[in-house]
């Protein structure tokens, strides 16, 4: 893992930068690892502040992001380790039919895979508010980037100290881990609250293989083994679908909000990047 | 010519690391038992390698190294101390498990022994070398960063045996038992238990004074306790903290850290209180008795609270 291309600390910075963010692009297209072997160097090597110009270049070319601090970051400042670090958003903005927050996306700078997760509301969500747990292989500014249905785009971002999250250990059984894929736990966070705002947590059993952990027995690198999309409908009407990487950790929660305008059923639909799916329902109310 | 010249520079550094490898200081709680204490500091704060109980055992014909300290520089200090001591060749490296603080010093003793005799044999539970497969790098490229230049030469040396369930080792008018333990402190725990003294080296299966770490299973960590319990050891010497012979009541403090962090992560899940707010306040009561609490303490909660939603 310490093995750095030869040659790279000599290139001039912004080429680093955009060699960096091509190995972040090539990981995100195929995660191979071959690929993934040498990622985390590069991510090392340089101060995690300076990525994001480029990061936002590659994923917002020529839009304007504006600072929001009506979005609202909940992280340790240090967390305990970089394998599950609580992170938390809450977007104060109007979640009306023609004026919504419509998509957020979350990026771990210093990540292999910044691009951590994207949620995407509707109206029926009420809030765009997600708290989960992420991880982080080195120090690193965490971005968080919305949407707003006219195209607006808002930003802000919260510093994180933690380290070891992507390569870190998977020193579980990774037959049992596989096994126990795709259990879910859903349940609503309190009372059920008629025609108001709800919360609910889900949580789903799943190694979330980085591809960038070692396999104790033959040495080489486990695969990449993640849960890729989630989404969530309330009788029937979308109000979270996440796409989601590397960087969401082992067995996922998230906790999101939606609206329950009467009794019905909250449907969860979870896919992994090898094509499995798992589902759960639970009655809310009546 | 700059590469040179930091060749050099790594020359001189190494040299200076091995020439100035001063002896540790030593204790001997029993006859032939040796033990250095380590200090209560954290990873993150100071951090120097020496924070964890190390330690030999001189029997009539041979010696056994038990754990090596967090650095090359920690462990050669250990043979420096022992080499004062006896000449006896070292026969056996036992690792209590895989964790930095015990287990870096390792390479130091590969030449305990001079050119001339066969190295030691090294020795840990059958766990462990997926531990240190899995964690290496990582745990490496991190001791660099907090050591920096004191890191020199360290590395992981894997055991070349193992320990499934107990081995007795001759040191010559006195046999080792080495006994390895189900998940617990960590998935590779090792205790080593001198029969002719009764002393018993528990590794961090007991911590005294400092924060106990979870990176195992609590509950067979809280069964291991309770098969130590029934051992008849006169001395015991913790994984970190003072030798004690008061190994019931030692076990039963950290018995009470251990349940309370349990009961009380349980109970927020419970009451559906998020994982950050029970990194604040799982086992409280308990602060006052422990060193580094503040900084322990999260971190268990943080590695149990994934764990335990899904009892």
């Amino acid at each position: 893992m310490n093995t750095r291309p030869p040659g790279a600390r000599c290139l001039p910075l912004p080429l680093k930068l955009s060699l960096s963010l091509l190995m972040s692009l090539l990981m995100s297209l195929a995660m191979s690892p071959l690929v993934a072997a040498q990622a985390p160097a590069q991510a090392a090597a340089q101060p995690a502040d300076t990525q994001w110009p480029a990061l936002q270049q590659a994923y917002f070319p020529g839009k304007t992001l504006e600072p929001a601090p009506f979005i609202h970051l909940t992280a340790p400042t240090r967390a305990p380790s970089g394998d599950q670090v609580p992170f938390a958003f809450s977007i104060d903005h109007p979640m009306q039919e023609n004026r919504f927050i419509k998509s957020v996306r979350v990026f771990v700078d210093g990540n292999p895979v910044p691009l951590t997760a994207a949620f995407h509301f509707t109206p029926h969500s009420g809030k765009a508010a997600i708290a989960t747990r992420i991880r982080l292989e080195s120090d690193s500014p965490v971005h968080v980037v919305a949407e707003a249905s006219d195209g607006r785009l808002y930003v802000n971002t919260v510093h994180v100290k933690a380290s070891g999250g992507c390569s870190g250990p998977a020193t579980g059984d990774d037959a049992a881990a596989r096994a126990s894929a795709g259990k879910i736990k859903l349940a609503l966070d309190g009372p059920y609250k008629a025609g108001a705002l709800n919360q609910a947590t889900l949580l789903v059993r799943h190694p979330m293989n980085t591809g960038l952990q070692r396999d104790p027995f033959t040495h080489g690198f486990r695969p990449a083994y993640f849960i890729d999309k989630v989404a969530v409908t309330y009788n029937g009407k979308p109000v979270l679908t996440a796409d989601t990487a590397i960087g969401v950790s082992e067995n996922p929660s998230i906790r999101f909000g939606f609206v329950a305008d009467r009794p019905g059923t909250l449907q969860v639909l979870v896919h992994d990047n090898e094509g499995a799916s798992y589902r759960q329902s639970m009655q809310v109310g009546g | 010519m700059r590469r040179a010249f930091r060749g050099i520079v790594l020359l001189a550094l190494a040299a200076a690391v091995h020439a100035a490898a001063a002896p540790l200081p030593v204790r001997q709680v029993a006859p032939g038992v040796w033990v250095h204490l380590g200090r209560h500091k954290d990873f993150e704060q100071g951090y120097d390698g020496d924070i964890a109980n190390i330690g030999f055992v001189i029997g009539n014909e041979a010696v056994a190294v038990i754990d090596t300290g967090g650095s090359y520089a920690v462990g050669a200090s250990l043979k420096e101390a022992l080499r004062a001591l006896t000449r006896l060749p070292v026969r056996y490296v036992i690792n209590t498990h895989g964790h930095p603080d015990h287990v870096f010093g390792n390479a130091a003793f590969l030449d305990a022994n001079g050119a001339a005799e066969a190295p030691p044999q090294f020795i840990g539970h059958a766990r462990l070398p997926a531990m240190l497969a899995v964690r290496g790098e990582r745990a490496t490229r991190q001791l660099r960063q907090q050591l920096g230049p004191a890191a020199e030469r360290s590395r992981l040396v894997a055991p070349g045996r193992t320990v499934q369930d107990r081995l007795l080792l001759d040191l010559g008018g006195r046999q080792l038992v080495l006994r390895a333990w189900p998940s617990a402190h960590t998935d590779n725990d090792l205790t080593v238990y001198d029969s002719a003294t009764r002393t018993l080296w528990t590794g961090d299966l007991l911590f005294i004074e400092r924060t106990p770490s979870v990176d195992g299973d609590v509950a067979g960590w809280l069964a291991a306790m309770a098969a130590l319990d029934t051992l008849p050891a006169a001395e015991t010497i913790p994984g970190h903290g003072p030798v004690t012979r008061d190994k019931h009541g030692a076990l039963a403090s950290q018995g009470r850290y251990l349940n309370a962090l349990l009961r009380d992560v349980r109970a927020s899940i419970r009451q559906r209180q998020d994982m950050t707010a029970a990194m604040r306040s799982a086992a409280v009561a308990e602060r006052g008795r422990w060193q580094l609490f503040d900084l322990v303490n999260p971190r268990n909660v943080n590695r149990l609270y994934p764990v335990l939603e899904w009892e």
